[in-house]
């Protein structure tokens, strides 16, 4: 037992542990694959889901599932291309008004699950039908086509340097990305809200025994409610650092992302049933899934296309590897006790 | 003639130097005991006694540690429900596990490998044996607890059983349902079928019992017919042996001045979801004990009052303000807190720390912080009743899940005071403890008393509310049925009322 | 008569009342919609998400769930299109797809039910690795330029003008139906969904079960791989992602719950008509096909939040009812001593 919470209390060693392996053995094999530039640019490119994989995981603390964010990052990005193309608002007017169009699509879905006791998974599913079939309908009323997506948003000075909205997702910070200067900004965020304030700590407790909290005064329903709106919220803002790195708004956006999403936050400790999970080990478990995207392709010939595979294989070995050490350590202790009763 | 006599003596189930524990926490020291055919055995015992844990042993739910079990006298290995079904051993728990969505006859028949024309009609035989009448094509989920139960002894009739174990049948049921149980029961000895019968109820024990056995801490202290027995020595066998304890109570007893207070909570012609009309007052610096048998409505009365239900009249009011059916968290802060009655659904975080766990209550209020969690001073807090109650734990930091029943149950305590309550409810503040860990409960207890604090006690250990209750008040199927002073206060009164008997004496005033 | 009420009560007829209330109200705005031959049309595009429907019914009834199914259907098509390019035949395919799938639906039941992974994430892991293994299969290129019988099959009606690859799934649907319903052992996945712990009370392996389903929804997966291929006639090495969650919805319309034991075959497959009916239906309507997802999103939002309100009112009835009778009981008692 006693190992096993060692495992548990350093999973996030562990994958710390994992990530400079993969830095170590990538490194070794192809120099090239230590430029800083294209390690951030790797980074950069999966930048929606590291940032969403964030407050998913409040999401699950609270034993929850959220299938709808990857469907608002192109909700949102169209939402904006729209109003700033076809009705000429300010572009900042008009991210503002997609991320509130998100916030209430994210109090949608978590009304119906915290406040009617519908299934978390299924609500999500019928608002990623939802939102993304909403997005096409945006698309649709804008003047532009749909394949095509919203372009031309400012601006590009004739230096070549990134102002205005486009800053967002191509502008630097001493060098760094601004994309990743966010994501840092919102894992500080994260690690603040989940981990020092008395909400991330009814987080936990709601997620290990919601009935417990109620005892305790905790309005769990809104708390839980709160967690879905906190997630589109940061769809919403993945699709406006997405739409101003790419500079075209597009309904659909990230739609591939559910499944990576969550893999990120389960392979980051988060236990699905709830009550466990830290910041850190889902910003650790995105940066691998990162960094192993990054890395196969250029050291060891894998194809671009087929980076699922290995992924995947990580994702099973892990959750399995975790659970057997488990049971086996379980069926020890029990052993060891029958022993010693009989002694 | 003979041979049938022969067949009724013979031993059909023997149980020789079983043990159980679940890690640190021996709950079956050592039972032996034995099934004749046809006997009905009334096993009972007081909560904690380990008699579930030996039920489900003979189900094949849980594996024993130690000892063996023989059927018909042979050795036989158990441990797999599908095992124990073999042996013609079937289990009505105290909950009936129907399959919710599925008719009567699916659930009857669920399981089976012979063909469904064949069993329907011995189905029909059974049922007409006993006077079933009951829809088969009847969803479980619309069925009555006692309807429930019925279907639970078809399957185990239809499986041939040659064992039924009940588990507190009538718990759940009304005085007519139990009637009918009653009538099943005596059918079910008639044609041979041998019967382990546990239930709180002692009257039911003469009414349909041929044999009683009786469970403490893990033992079977007494056995034998019942005809050996009468109510009072079944009482005498579940009290404990050592009484001093209780005597020590007394002799620390500091009577509440009633005449210079003021109730601190009032309730009056409450009623709601499963009790009706109560009225009754709490005073500063008083315990006051409600006793009954489970099932009689008082844990529902209490989380009534703490905002978990709804209410269908009556009024609570706590220092003059009107708090009746406000929600929890209002509850709370009005200065009512609460320590659950099943620690592990409504009490323990267990997968979090200990001083999470002490300071979840806190939350609603400033002093953890306005948006930033101060953990030093929840650390402060949680260390501050982890040495006043001497809770044994090692880090503030270890999960709460790691500490015996009876450490997490003082830090679930600990919770209902940091709150700092004017009133605190106790539902079964002792339950699945061990000796040690319940006296300190006890110590807390009175404390409280001493602290001026109002202490509202639900607990079916009669001892214990003997033991700290300045008045007592006794629920009887969903109303008060009791009310006792601290000097009328009796392990004999206050068990015959809970268990309705002679609650036609005038409530004393 | 009780059995026309019980008929009315299941779950799936109001998934079917739903589907004719929807081809009705089509039908009003655009008369034409009621065409023999297009509503027959509605039924034969739905083959793939009836076989799918009715393969995941079985895992989402014993309580579990598998999001791999759009994966193995992928694996299952570009299978049997290269055993096709090879001039293979339709049984060495079939045997191919149905091997694939049973063997996917082997490690998912043995992570989730044996080693209790949890099933959404056990299964989203081996989604990934399936999709995998289909770009290393073909290359990652686009399986394609198979043709010969395999094709023909694709399209071809049996009779009044329904394809024969949509009989064949009825025909499953109809198996399945029976099996679960009418079978000892086929109740064993209503039973482990319903009450796992009763289940096993009554001496169900829940293991095993679970085991069989996942076994069952990877060969049903497998079998709408190859009806993939036979009908397209070519096989992207991103056939079939996102199927698994429209399959999920067909269950879901069809009455069948996500928290198991309740729900049947023919709900599912119902289920699955609607959801590849939507488009067809909104093209009718007047409407783009664009509002398919806006319109399937929220029919099943409305659908669950329905289901579960009345659902949890009723438990809620039966709890306060059985609690009241206690005391109603002591009441009469008293009035009649008194």
């Amino acid at each position: 037992m006693k190992a096993v919470k060692k495992i548990f209390k350093h999973w996030e060693m562990f994958l710390l542990v994992f990530l400079v392996l993969e830095f170590v053995i990538f490194g070794a094999v192809n120099p090239k694959f230590l430029r800083p530039q294209s390690i951030m640019n790797s980074i950069v490119n999966y930048i929606s889901v590291c940032i969403i994989a964030l407050f998913v995981t409040l999401v699950m603390i609270t034993g929850g599932i959220d299938i709808q964010a990857a469907s608002i990052i192109g909700l949102t990005s169209i939402i904006q291309g729209y109003l700033w193309s076809d009705l000429g608002l300010n572009i900042w007017t008009s991210v503002l008004l997609a991320i509130v169009v998100a916030a209430i699509c994210g109090g949608l879905s978590g009304f119906f699950i915290a406040y009617c006791g519908v299934q978390p998974m299924v609500v999500t599913l019928g608002g990623s039908f939802l939102y993304s079939g909403l997005a096409l309908l945006v698309s649709g009323m804008s003047a532009t086509p749909a394949y095509q997506g919203i372009s031309g948003f400012p601006a590009k000075t004739d230096d070549g340097a990134f102002v205005d909205y486009r800053f967002l997702g191509k502008g630097e910070l001493l060098g760094v990305p601004m994309p990743i200067v966010i994501y840092l900004v919102l894992i500080v965020l994260c690690i603040w809200l989940l981990h020092r304030t008395k909400y991330g700590e009814r987080l936990y407790l709601i997620g290990v025994n919601q009935q417990a909290a109620e005892y305790s005064g905790i309005n769990t329903r809104l708390v839980i409610m709160s967690t879905y709106v906190l997630s589109a919220v940061s769809a919403a803002l993945a699709g406006t650092i997405l739409t101003s790195n790419v500079n075209s708004a597009k309904y659909n956006l990230g739609s591939g992302y559910t499944l990576a999403i969550i893999t990120a936050v389960v392979l980051g400790g988060t236990l699905n049933t709830g009550g466990k999970g830290s910041i850190l080990g889902t910003v650790l478990a995105s940066l691998i899934i990162c960094i192993l995207r990054y890395g196969l392709p250029l050291c060891f010939d894998v194809s671009t296309q087929n980076l699922d595979l290995p992924v995947g294989i990580i994702l099973v070995l892990v959750v399995l590897g975790r659970e057997i050490a488990g049971r086996g350590m379980i069926a020890k202790a029990v052993r060891a006790f029958k022993k010693s009763a009989a002694a | 003639m003979s041979e049938a006599v022969n067949e009724r003596s013979g031993v059909l189930m023997s149980i020789r130097g079983v043990t159980k524990a679940f890690g640190s926490n021996v709950v079956l020291k050592g039972i032996n005991m034995d099934v004749k055919t046809g006997e009905v055995i009334a096993l009972i015992g007081g909560n904690g006694a380990g008699k579930s844990t030996l039920m489900k042993i003979i189900m094949g739910i849980y594996d024993l540690d130690e000892g063996e079990i023989f059927m018909a006298g042979q050795p036989v290995k158990l441990g797999k429900p599908s095992a124990s079904l073999a042996q013609g051993i079937y289990l009505v728990p105290q909950e009936p596990m129907l399959f919710p969505n599925m008719t009567v006859l699916e659930n009857v028949l669920m399981g089976f490998n012979e063909n469904e024309a064949e069993l329907k009609k011995r189905l029909q035989k059974h049922m007409e044996e006993l006077g079933f009448t009951l829809n088969l094509q009847r969803k479980a989920s619309t069925l009555s607890i006692a309807e429930q139960q019925l279907v639970e002894i078809l399957r185990g009739l239809m499986r041939e059983a040659r064992l039924l174990i009940l588990d507190e049948p009538t718990s759940a049921l009304t005085f007519g349902e139990v009637q009918s149980l009653f009538k099943v029961v005596e059918d079910l000895k008639r044609k041979g079928i041998s019967m382990i019968y546990i239930t709180h109820r002692l009257t039911e024990v003469f009414e349909i019992a041929t044999d009683v056995a009786i469970m403490r801490d893990g033992l079977i202290t007494l056995s034998g017919p019942v005809q050996d027995f009468t109510k009072e020595m079944l009482i005498q066998g579940l009290l404990p042996t050592d009484v001093e304890v209780s005597e020590s109570g007394h002799r620390a007893y500091r009577p509440v001045d009633y005449k210079n207070t003021k109730p601190v909570l009032k309730v009056r012609n409450f009623s709601g979801y499963g009790f009706s009309d109560i009225s009754f007052d709490l005073y500063p610096g008083e315990i006051l004990g409600v006793a009954g048998v489970v099932g009689a409505g008082r844990t529902e009365m209490i989380s009534t009052i703490f905002g978990r239900d709804k209410t269908l009249g009556g009024t609570v009011t706590l220092d003059g303000k009107d708090i009746t059916g406000l929600s929890t968290k209002r509850i709370l802060q009005e200065g009512i807190n609460f320590v659950p009655e099943d620690r592990h659904y409504h009490g323990l975080f267990k997968i979090r720390s200990i001083s999470s766990n002490t300071t979840s209550a806190l939350l609603n209020s400033r002093e953890l912080g306005k948006v930033d969690m101060n953990r030093r001073h929840q650390r402060e807090i949680s260390q501050q009743y982890a040495d006043k109650f001497r809770t044994k734990i090692v880090s503030l930091e270890d999960l709460i899940g790691s500490l015996s029943g009876g450490n997490q149950q003082k830090v679930v305590i600990s919770r209902a005071l940091s709150t700092r309550p004017k009133v605190v409810i106790l539902d079964e503040p002792t339950r699945g403890i061990d000796a040690a860990a319940r006296s300190d409960v006890y110590g807390i207890i009175r404390q409280l008393k001493e602290e001026g604090v109002a202490v509202l006690m639900v607990s079916s250990d009669i001892e214990e509310v003997v033991e700290l209750a300045d008045r007592a008040i006794t629920i009887f199927q969903g109303r008060i049925n009791g009310e006792f002073s601290h000097d009328e206060i009796s392990q004999d009164a206050l068990t015959s009322a809970s268990f309705g008997i002679g609650h036609e004496r005038v409530v004393a005033k | 008569m009780s059995k026309v009420k019980g008929l009315f009560k299941a779950r799936w007829m109001s998934s079917l009342i739903f589907l004719l209330l929807l081809f009705l109200i089509t039908g009003v705005a655009e008369p034409d919609f009621l065409s023999y031959s297009n509503i027959i049309s509605c039924f034969n595009t739905a083959t793939m998400y009836t076989l799918l429907a009715i393969g995941i019914a079985f895992v989402i009834m014993t309580g579990e769930i598998d999001v791999s199914i759009g994966s193995t259907l992928g694996l299952s098509a570009a299978m049997t299109g290269l055993i096709a390019k090879q001039d293979g035949s339709i049984g060495v395919m079939l045997l191919a797809v149905v091997a694939t799938g049973a063997v996917i639906g082997l490690i998912n039941g043995v992570g989730v039910a044996y080693f209790g992974v949890p099933s959404l994430i056990f299964t989203l892991g081996t989604n990934s690795v399936v999709r995998g293994m289909i770009y290393i299969l073909s290359d990652g290129r686009t399986v394609e330029n198979f043709g010969g019988s395999l094709a023909s099959y694709g399209n071809l009606t049996l009779f009044a003008e329904i394809t024969l690859y949509y009989a064949l799934a009825v025909l499953l649907v109809a198996v399945a139906h029976i099996v679960l319903t009418k079978t000892r052992k086929g109740k064993y996945f209503i039973a482990v969904g319903d009450n796992a712990g009763g289940a096993n009370l009554v001496g169900i392996s829940v293991t095993g079960t679970k085991l069989l389903a996942y076994v069952l929804c990877g060969v049903f997966a497998g079998l709408g791989g190859f009806v993939f291929a036979s009908k397209y006639g070519q096989v992207m090495t991103v056939a079939g992602n996102g199927y698994e969650m429209t399959a999920i919805a067909a269950c879901v319309l069809g009455g069948i719950s996500l928290s198991g034991g309740l729900g049947n075959m023919v709900g599912a497959a119902i289920g699955a008509v609607i959801m590849s009916s939507i488009s067809r239906l909104l093209v009718f309507i007047g409407l783009p096909s664009t509002y398919d997802n806006t319109i399937t999103g929220i029919m099943l939002i409305v659908i669950v939040v329905i289901d579960a309100l009345t659902q949890r009112r009723s438990i809620e009835m039966a709890r306060r009812k059985r609690l009241l009778s206690r005391t109603a009981e002591t009441a009469a008692e008293g009035e009649c001593q008194a």
